[in-house]
């Protein structure tokens, strides 16, 4: 009984999304400009990671983006990264759609065409950010789009983990 | 008992399964974002029937790429 209540426990954490506090998920996925680079989590350990995921097609996306490509100027890329994880079904949508807001591509922009990040964070909404510290663990989650008011917040927290 | 016990924790389990099996997900909705699957042409009218839409099917996020709604906006 002991046993089964056990596995029965441990299949609830399987399906469990990942929290604040909890490690974030870890992945390797192409470059959305160049599909034979890929970018892997762990090259991201000892930066302050803020990553989202977006799509063409969602108008929060499109609306946040421009405040994202602020955010990521006012800060060094080796301290403070904004990683983008772009699920729409065809990487030219999001390039189409970066190539208005962010032509210096100043982003990094990974596609993920199967949706994993999503579907491992069991996003409730779109788009979803993670700020991820140093260590690798999920420090804030943010659901929906962020305005300025949002930006602002977010960026004391990174200036708070950055130790600034 | 131990086979109630098992029946009971696999019904837990799926029932636990289920939102996910028939929601469609919010990073699922790219074509339901397309132009064509708008209610109306009329970019006003069709926030308001699918407004509408989302009271009478009492149905969940179908019509944006946020949750759905209650209706009661």
């Amino acid at each position: 009984m002991k046993k089964l209540l056990s596995i029965f426990l441990l299949s609830i954490a399987l399906f469990a999304a990942p929290r604040v506090g909890d490690d974030a998920v870890k992945f390797e996925l192409p470059d959305i400009y160049a599909q034979n680079k890929s970018l892997k989590s762990e090259s991201l350990h000892g930066k302050v990671v803020l990553l989202n995921m977006w799509a063409s097609w969602c108008s929060g996306c499109q609306e946040e983006m421009p405040l994202f490509v602020q955010l990521q100027s006012e800060f060094s890329r080796s301290e403070f990264e904004i990683v983008l994880a772009n699920i729409d079904n065809e990487a030219k949508n999001g390039i189409d759609f970066l190539s208005k807001v962010d032509a210096k591509r100043s982003l990094k922009t990974l596609y993920d065409s199967q949706k994993s990040l999503p579907k491992a964070y069991q996003c409730p909404g779109m788009p979803s950010s993670f700020l991820i510290n140093q260590n690798g663990k999920i420090v804030d989650v943010y659901i929906g789009s962020l305005d300025t008011d949002g930006i602002s917040k977010l960026k004391q927290t990174i200036k708070k983990l950055l130790g600034k | 008992m131990k086979k109630v016990t098992i029946l009971l924790l696999f019904a837990l389990f799926i029932s636990a399964c289920s939102d996910k099996l028939v929601r469609v997900m919010p990073y699922e909705k790219e074509y339901f974002a397309q132009d064509k699957m708008s209610l109306s042409p009329i970019s006003e009218r069709a926030e308001q029937e699918g407004h509408i839409f989302l009271i009478r099917e009492a149905s969940a996020g179908g019509e944006s790429s946020f949750q759905g709604g209650c209706g009661c906006r």
